[in-house]
């Protein structure tokens, strides 16, 4: 715990303190790693969010109609993916694809001796491996999030649209009525912190490598186990936080 | 090549008047077995130092201690006149800023490209035109023999290149100081015998000192000013020869001389006498 909380003040001293001490973060890395983690995941954060537009559309559809009120059903698709569904469910795939990736990556860096090698040559590993890392992950997952929200939706609108025979206006006019600003905020915040416990343990699992491919391999499952349960405890307060204040 | 590229956030020191390396006491124990115990030597500038002993002996820990990535349990490390066992990393990387590291496996960055791994220290702590940069890792690679690899990944070269190409990053900045582990392991003679001729002509004409750890006795012989051997088994740890190439080749100590002469037989304890052989895969049943 210890090495993990002085991570996280390296990675903001890198981040806050480092620009004014002539050591910036390099942009060019940075957007590497925002093509890796964001651009590269869209085909896949696209199929889930539209799977679980449907399959919310679908379920909401089958008890509302029973009672006439498959009018709710856009409402209930926006709201779930909004607050809930989208932020929990990418940052899953994110921490599956990019997390494991993460730590695999730094881990074998550290067993071949460039993590080392960095520090020999005077380069600060945290500040030329990890910040690039940080901040494309605090910059991509929300994007991801916000992405994800608009194609379940459009999941959503497919069963609407096909299955209920609602007009598309209708479907949007619904929607903007029942999600409020706040629901795509709470997200938001959600996929905010989400990205910190994702990029920070994935990091910390990768430098604290021993050992050979063995050592790779145990660290990229506690890497993804550790960011799956703190994920869902996260979500758990923040959404307690939310509901209650 | 003389001309070197100062490091913008790199202090230089002082002009320095003693050894540009003086290691005192070392000790290091590591996993309750002592790996290193007591070691002291001194280098001077110009100087090739060679480190040799068989495998295990604690030559490439030593060479961590010397670069500060480990820290002893007990002695002294002066680099340029600075102590750097308890040294802040801020002023430990003026340091490093001064001297080139290559490590035994190379440890180049998979992701870049050979000419993005001979550029990073010079990015890293010079603000030189990328014309210049440019103009830098084509002398570098030059200098290795790998002329026009720049574009290639670590991953598609061979060991022996990657090798020369950590050299040639090591050498990027013009060190004062280089620190190599193992230099001419993977290469062949003829590439050996230029990396030796490079390492003579740094530090005879342009003045750097070298620490060399290697196994290859032809390649030591070469190029060193000054040897020390390490010893194994019970003398774990110390250093159980020093001196010129002349006097450890005509050191009698019956170690050294199975060690730089490359005999299977000898006092270097590598295998088990028949006795304790025959006791430790019998047992009891052993008469």
């Amino acid at each position: 715990m210890k090495g993990y909380l002085q991570l996280n003040v390296e990675i903001f001293y890198w981040l806050l303190i480092g620009p004014w001490k002539k050591q910036p973060l390099k942009l060019s890395h940075a957007f590497t790693q925002m093509l890796r983690i964001g651009v590269d995941a869209l085909p896949m954060a696209a199929l889930t969010a539209f799977s679980i537009g449907l399959t919310i559309g679908m379920q909401g559809a089958h008890e509302l109609q029973r009672m006439g009120a498959t009018m709710y059903v856009p409402g209930m698709v926006s709201i779930s993916l909004l607050r809930e569904l989208a932020p929990l469910l990418i940052a899953i795939i994110v921490i599956g694809r990019s997390g494991s990736a993460i730590t695999a990556e730094l881990g074998t860096m550290k067993v071949a001796e460039e993590i080392e090698a960095l520090g020999a040559m005077a380069v600060n590993p945290i500040r030329f491996l990890i910040v690039p890392r940080f901040v494309a992950m605090m910059i991509m997952l929300p994007v991801l999030t916000v992405f994800g929200n608009y194609i379940g939706i459009v999941g959503g609108w497919t069963i609407c649209h096909f299955a209920l025979d609602m007009h598309t206006a209708t479907f949007v006019m619904r929607t903007i009525e029942a999600a409020k600003l706040d629901d795509l905020y709470s997200g938001l915040t959600k996929s905010v912190v989400f990205a910190w416990l994702v990029v920070t343990i994935a990091c910390h699992a990768g430098l604290k490598v021993e050992g050979g491919a063995e050592g790779v391999g145990m660290a990229t499952t506690h890497s993804v186990v550790y960011s799956m349960l703190a994920i869902l405890v996260a979500n758990a307060v923040l959404t307690a936080c939310f509901f209650f204040f | 090549m003389a001309t070197s590229l100062i490091p913008t956030d790199i202090p230089m020191a002082s002009p320095d008047t003693g050894p540009v390396l003086e290691v005192r006491d070392l000790v290091k124990n590591l996993g309750g077995r002592t790996i290193l115990n007591g070691i002291s030597f001194q280098v001077l500038r110009g100087e090739t130092l060679i480190i040799m002993g068989g495998s295990g002996c604690g030559k490439s820990t030593l060479l961590r201690h010397l670069i500060g990535s480990l820290k002893p349990d007990a002695g002294s490390i002066r680099i340029f006149g600075e102590e750097t066992t308890d040294i802040d990393e801020r002023k430990m990387d003026c340091i490093r800023g001064r001297f080139g590291v290559l490590f035994q496996s190379g440890a180049l960055l998979q992701s870049l490209t050979v000419g993005e791994n001979v550029a990073l220290p010079i990015q890293e702590h010079s603000r030189v035109d990328d014309t210049i940069v440019d103009l830098v890792i084509k002398m570098k690679l030059e200098m290795v023999g790998l002329t026009g690899f720049e574009d290639l990944k670590p991953a598609e070269i061979s060991g022996g290149m990657k090798k020369r190409v950590a050299l040639a990053r090591a050498l990027a900045l013009d060190p004062e100081l280089l620190f190599s582990d193992e230099p001419t392991s993977g290469l062949d003679p003829v590439m050996t015998a230029v990396v030796d001729k490079l390492t003579q002509d740094l530090t005879r004409k342009l003045g750097m000192t070298a620490v060399v750890v290697t196994h290859d006795m032809t390649s030591a012989f070469r190029i060193a000013t000054r040897m020390i051997m390490l010893g194994t088994g019970p003398l774990q740890g110390k250093i159980i020869a020093e001196g010129t190439p002349q006097q450890i080749r005509s050191n009698p100590d019956p170690m050294l001389q199975q060690f730089i002469k490359g005999e299977a037989d000898g006092p270097i304890p590598l295998r088990l006498s028949k006795g304790d052989y025959l006791k430790r895969l019998l047992g009891e049943a052993h008469p």
